[in-house]
């Protein structure tokens, strides 16, 4: 496995997620695109998070209580937009 | 489910709340209700504390109205005057809250667990094995709603502020500027929170599908 030497997985995994946030400066995002070319652990764990956020994006919104629902309609038409 | 709004459509929606519109009204209840009414719990001592804040927001949204102007987004808007209401409160509950005690103690903290890396000779600091590798297994198994509860129990473990900017950028699809703006942290600790709570809820996952494959192999 041929890894640049400038930055370990150890260190990379850390900064992964500011990676896809694109977060990163320049000079840090060219070393872990570097990386991720030779790195088969740190490219899995990339996909790995990618697949997180897209899972967790598949999660059913809760809801409002009817009760807290009803008191805020209230609200609402007691309320008079100013003119 | 994620909803991207633009300027053009909140100065809409802004109109229908306006001219009286209730189910305008309560489609924005439902979108942030949930969400509202833990980011008040954080600052009060009580659910029920945490209630009426929320209801005391979305009066001082009503009264406010007519002054917005679409800097921010209208949802961003609304929890800063959340944020704002259940802060008030909070102070005058004699409630201090240190932000640590939100955010979690743990930022600082490897999210990786130190035994994966080598740590003597040329290649120290980089994997002694492979991660495990479930990149295929969601897709082999997108319907198990298992999995949604393994992400779900991962997220309801997260101390507050970790679980909430997740659940905003996550879930309800939020930028990464409308979730400092709304929940009034900076920029540094969106992000610091964020990598957390993800890489958490990345090892939760990866926990559940190395059982399952080894529930799988014992078979």
């Amino acid at each position: 496995m041929s890894v640049d030497a400038s930055i370990t997985c150890r260190e990379v995994v850390e900064i992964l997620n500011d990676y896809l946030e694109g977060e990163l400066p320049e000079p840090e995002r060219v070393r872990v695109d570097d990386h991720l070319v030779g790195c088969v652990g740190c490219s899995t764990i990339l996909e790995e998070f990618r697949q997180t956020i897209r899972l967790t994006g598949m999660l059913t919104v809760e809801h409002v209580s009817e009760v807290q629902r009803a008191t805020l309609l209230d609200a609402f038409r007691g309320w008079k937009a100013p003119a | 489910m994620a909803t991207i709004r633009t300027t053009a459509d909140d100065i809409a929606l802004v109109g229908l709340l306006r001219a009286g519109d209730e189910t305008a009204f309560m489609m924005l209840v439902d979108e942030l209700g949930p969400s509202m009414r833990r980011v008040a719990r954080m600052y009060v001592s009580t659910e029920a504390v945490a209630d009426e804040v929320v209801q005391e927001a979305w009066l001082g949204v009503l009264r406010g109205l007519n002054g917005f102007e679409g800097r921010s987004s209208l949802r961003t808007w609304i929890f800063r005057i959340l944020v704002n209401t259940a802060k008030t409160r909070g102070q005058r509950e004699s409630r201090n809250v240190p932000f640590a005690s939100l955010a979690g103690d743990d930022l600082d903290a490897p999210t990786f667990d130190p035994g994966a890396f080598l740590t003597v000779g040329d290649a120290q600091g980089h994997w002694s094995t492979l991660p495990f590798d479930w990149r295929g297994m969601p897709e082999e198994r997108a319907e198990a709603t298992e999995t949604m509860h393994v992400v779900g129990g991962a997220i309801a473990m997260l101390p507050p502020m970790q679980a909430e900017v997740i659940r905003l950028r996550d879930i309800l699809g939020w930028s990464s500027e409308e979730v400092r703006n709304a929940l009034d942290i900076t920029e540094t600790n969106q992000r610091v929170l964020l990598h957390p709570a993800r890489a958490k809820v990345r090892v939760a996952l990866e926990d559940h599908f190395r059982s399952v494959t080894e529930a799988g192999a014992g078979a």
